[in-house]
């Protein structure tokens, strides 16, 4: 047998590689080469054992668990793939849901639409334009006991979101599993139940902050003493990082969330490890890769020390256990096939992070609901991942990366300065009444969308590479006005059978606990839903006395003034709107609006924020508004434009009836536009309607405002 | 653009927005047909018009909602002109006055409208009194002026009003430093608001701290109520105040000074347009700011000269 020789390379000299990189760069330093993040994290071109030299030795499944939670991580167990679906009607879910537990699918994750997260019975006026569209319209128990037909409810985990109108859904589901025969204490899933983040970005909130806490901690201690297999919250960043927050926002506010809830849950006289066992976590996972790894490890370490200082002694409750869903900002409109790649992309940041269960995004989901076809591509992106290529082997593979822990521990200190800025606040609630949340999260949406006009964030397809074809994908498409009939028509079928005395009593019993606060609202919750009361009835009996909230928003400017103020085709826009001013008398008005259930204000924000910077005076709509109200709004104040802000697919309703609004109101000279999630499909349908312009997600702010100018100029 | 002002009188809201558009243009022909407007526009003494300033976050828009709600509920006709500053920098704005007042934007007796600041000082707009008189004629007789709220010299907005109500928030205390007493002097009303929850002490102390330094300075004349906006609390104190004071023996002489400066302001702005456009004026202006450069000419001489000049061309 030969030895092999023997190979002692020299000691490494670090100056040694600085004067290669200099070499290379003809004449830069690796400081030069540091790049910032969005989070102000500079990175670094390379890492070395100098970084780490502080990280302390640890153990996947033993506190602090940054390296994960369990012991043997996707070694033994793979995560849970749990896909979010539901739209139309139940029957139509429930076919879905079934058809994806056959084919790989191992858990249900429930979209309900708008009109119920808002809880409005579907036969509202109010919601018109939502029913059935962007999930599945759930009216009663009786909805509910279709939804889960067949699927066995005490062996299958079932998630939900819902937050605004948790009480009557979560009491549905628990009533129709009871009639299905399966007691609630089998029932395991999860709740979404963040009311928080909804006043910060998704705004499918009902009842005020404190009267939504409440809700919550009732919740936690129901659920904590009947139901032990189900998660009571998932504390979501997820729609922070779709609202545009970048991941240190994104983690510091969720945990921020979640030492709110623990101090509701706690003054209801419970002790933190009777549910913190029981609290959920939910993140975005976005195109930044090593940022994202960084991210579950970091919040995993946090969380463990939060709640260690909040007096847990049981592992259990101080292990952060997370859900993560794959970006739904990051996917484009135009060359929609990238968007499997992008979520390929993000489905393995999650992994390496150590996700306990993921949805990974169908690449249609920019325009519309997923097809089966694409549904099935995005489940099988994870079965791939999960059994072709070995990833699962190794537990927390990044795990003593230079970069990867010093990352982790950057963004833990990044993070701990923003929840102490909450902290000084009063903690969470106080400081969403102050408005600081929501508009630190709208300064990075807007530097974020700023970056992406300048071609400094880089969109392939849409900022650069551009794809001059127009590929049309097949969608699914929901007749919303069909649903809506079946909804409507179910909804008189229960209100002439069941026992309305019984009824009235169960919501009485709500309403008396409105004002007292005396009771168990989800207690009094399931019994209404027994006797069959709505959706809508047991969300009214509260509203009664609670009323429904209103949001006050603020919107930023300067940032695109900011970031463009430089850039050619920017100069020249603004010297095309003085233009306009001197031709026309005043500058160039727009009412930037959202119609129906709709909360994602994200997009019409950004507008609003860069079309002010543009010099165009912006007025602003109310959420959640109809039709005519919008038309009464463009009306008084006498606006060259309305622009809709659409992406929940209230599109095809919603507009036509804007613009009739406006004839009948003898104003057809108001130019109506529309941004955000429009199929290609629709185009040509809201074009006939009378729609001036569509802008599909990804259309540079410029170039909108371009299109407007120039057309109001022509006329 | 032709304004019929019988569709404004019969209630076309429609044809109201296009008019007080037309008195917030710019552009000179306009300027004729504001003209044209406003000979046979008379002017209505049976109107209230209340101005409300307080710096932002004191909560002037939810203040304005529950007290047009209620006016409503009274019977009147509630228009409310809100000013939103426009940028310096770039000339836009936003103007997101319909959010902060949601209710009030979707009652059928009420009428918002945003306007721009352009670059007014004085915490209005400068075509508000217009767009005052085109809400009275159109039926509106409960006037809210809601001003940018910068706090310090918004005194403009006492000139065309009936009613000054200076909004303060609980923490005033320190508030006070830093706005001018002077506007705080200036008002009718001084509510002062959030007097709930953790804030209810802070604000009754800070009622009692106006109270002392204006009696310091021998002011008795201001009235001085607690409120608290978001829990619809002290509304009806407060209407009920304007509505006494609106009767006030002074309403009439006030009105005639406000059209006295309507006027004076207005006059002021044709001159400094017709300034503006003089070529003479120009051509003036360029020889004496070389003189006065070279010190041949003082700055008191060369105004002189220009009004010299301003005479031959008027």
């Amino acid at each position: 047998m030969t030895k092999t020789p023997k190979y002692n390379p020299p000691m490494p000299d670090k100056n040694d590689w600085e004067k290669l990189v200099n070499k290379e760069t003809k004449g830069k330093s690796s400081e030069e080469l540091l790049f910032q993040t969005a989070e102000k994290i500079k990175i670094k071109p390379l890492y070395t054992q100098n970084d780490i030299k502080n990280i302390n030795l640890e153990f996947p499944g033993i506190e602090p668990f940054t390296r994960g939670p369990r012991a043997t991580m996707y070694r033994v167990r793979p995560w849970t793939i749990r896909q979010y679906a539901g739209f139309s009607t139940a029957e139509e879910s429930n076919q879905f849901y079934k058809k994806t537990l056959e084919k790989g699918g191992q858990g249900i994750s429930v979209a309900f639409d708008l009109a119920t997260h808002r809880g409005y019975d579907s036969d509202h006026p109010r919601v018109k334009g939502d029913v059935g569209k962007a999930g599945v319209a759930i009216d009663s128990v009786e909805d509910m006991k279709i939804l889960f037909n067949q699927i066995p409810l005490d062996t299958t985990s079932v998630s939900m979101t819902m937050n605004g109108a948790v009480l009557p859904i979560l009491a549905n589901y628990i009533v129709a599993a009871e009639e299905q025969g399966v007691p609630q204490e089998k029932l395991s899933g999860t709740i979404q139940n963040d009311i928080l983040k909804e006043f910060m970005v998704r705004n499918t909130y009902i009842y005020p902050p404190t009267a939504s806490i409440k809700i919550i901690s009732d919740i936690i201690s129901y659920t904590s003493k009947h139901m032990p297999k189900y998660n009571s919250i998932s504390i979501s960043g997820y729609h922070m990082q779709e609202a545009g927050a970048h991941s240190s926002l994104e983690l510091a506010y969720t945990l921020a969330d979640g030492m709110e809830y623990i101090r509701a849950a706690t003054s209801s006289g419970l002790h933190i490890d009777e549910f913190a066992p029981r609290l959920s976590f939910f993140f975005g996972i976005g195109m930044n890769f090593y940022m994202e790894i960084a991210k579950l490890r970091a919040a995993r370490f946090l969380w463990s020390k939060i709640v260690t200082n909040f007096g847990a002694k049981s592992p259990e409750s101080k292990m952060l256990r997370t859900h993560c869903q794959t970006s739904g900002w990051s996917l484009t409109e135009k060359d929609p096939y990238n968007n499997i790649i992008r979520t390929t992309i993000e489905a393995m940041a999650a992994v390496f992070g150590g996700t306990q269960s993921l949805h990974t995004n169908s690449f249609d989901e920019a325009v519309a609901l997923p097809t089966d076809f694409s549904a099935k591509l995005a489940r099988n992106t994870q079965l791939i991942i999960q059994e072709e290529s070995q990833i699962c082997k190794v537990v927390d593979p990044f795990g003593g990366s230079y970069m990867m822990e010093s990352l982790t521990q950057e963004l833990i200190s990044k993070a701990e300065e923003i929840i102490a800025e909450i902290e000084e606040l009063g903690g969470m609630s106080k400081a969403i009444e102050s408005g600081l949340p929501k508009l630190r999260i709208e300064e990075a949406s807007a530097n974020r969308q700023a970056m992406i006009d300048k071609g400094q964030d880089v969109i392939v397809g849409v900022n650069k590479y551009k794809d001059k074809s127009n590929e049309q994908i097949e969608i699914r498409e929901i007749d919303n006005n069909k649903v809506r009939e079946i909804q409507i028509a179910r909804l008189k079928k229960i209100k002439s059978t069941r026992d309305n005395h019984k009824v009235a009593e169960c919501l009485n019993a709500l309403t008396e606990y409105s004002k007292k606060g005396i009771g168990n609202a989800l207690d009094l919750a399931i019994k209404a839903a027994r006797a069959r009361a709505t959706v809508g009835e047991i969300s009214f009996a509260l509203e009664t006395i609670w009323g429904r909230y209103q949001a006050h928003s603020q919107t930023v400017s300067g940032v695109f003034e900011r970031a463009m103020k430089n850039e050619e085709k920017w100069m020249s826009l603004k010297v095309e709107i003085e233009n306009f001013s001197k031709k026309f008398g005043r500058r160039p008005r727009i009412l930037i609006a959202k119609m129906g259930q709709d909360g994602h204000d994200r997009g019409a924000k950004v507008i609003a924020s860069s079309f002010s910077d543009l010099g165009f005076d912006v007025d602003l709509s109310p959420l959640f508004s109809t039709p005519e109200e919008v038309a009464k709004v463009g009306i008084e104040n006498d606006v060259h434009i309305i622009g809709i802000s659409s992406l929940a697919a209230g599109h095809k309703t919603l507009v036509p009836d804007l613009i009739a609004e406006l004839k009948k109101k003898n104003s057809s000279d108001i130019m109506v536009v529309i941004g955000g999630v429009i199929p290609k499909q629709d185009y040509d349908f809201l074009i006939k309607s009378g729609v001036a312009f569509i802008f599909g997600p990804g259309t540079p702010v410029m170039e909108s405002a371009k299109q407007i100018i120039e057309k109001l100029l022509a006329n | 653009m032709t304004i019929d002002l019988k569709k404004i009188k019969t209630g076309d809201r429609r044809e109201l927005a296009k008019a007080i558009t037309l008195v917030e243009d710019s552009r000179s022909d306009s300027k004729l047909e504001v003209e044209k407007l406003f000979k046979n526009i008379p002017i209505d003494n049976k109107t209230i018009r209340i101005a409300i300033t307080g710096i932002p976050g004191s909560g002037k828009s939810s203040l304005i909602e529950k007290l047009g709600l209620y006016a409503i509920k009274e019977g009147k006709k509630v228009a409310v002109l809100a000013i939103d500053p426009s940028s310096p920098i770039n000339g836009g704005s936003i103007l997101g006055d319909k959010i902060r007042m949601e209710q009030l934007s979707l009652e059928k007796n009420a009428f918002i409208r945003p306007s721009p600041s352009r670059g007014h000082l004085g915490g209005v707009a400068f075509s508000t009194f217009e767009t005052i008189l085109l809400c009275e004629y159109a039926g509106f007789d409960f006037i809210l002026i809601e001003t940018i709220g910068v706090g310090q010299s918004e005194f403009e907005a006492k000139t065309l009003s009936d009613i000054f109500l200076y909004l303060a928030g609980p923490n005033t205390g320190d508030e006070i430093q830093g706005i001018k007493r002077g506007i705080l002097e200036l008002s009718d009303i001084i509510v002062v608001n959030k007097h709930d929850g953790d804030s209810k002490i802070q604000a009754e102390v800070t009622k009692g701290q106006l109270e002392n330094s204006l009696h310091i300075k021998g002011i008795d004349n201001i009235n001085i109520l607690l409120a608290s906006a978001i829990k619809n609390d002290g509304i009806l104190e407060i209407y009920n105040l304007l509505l006494s004071l609106s009767k006030n023996k002074n309403f009439f002489e006030n009105r005639k000074k406000q059209v006295d400066n309507w006027i004076i302001n207005l006059t002021l702005h044709y001159i400094s347009e017709e300034m503006k456009n003089s070529k003479n004026i120009k051509m003036r202006l360029a020889e004496l700011k070389d003189e006065i450069w070279m010190s041949k000419k003082s700055s008191y001489d060369a105004v002189k000269s220009i009004i010299k000049e301003l005479k031959k061309d008027i």
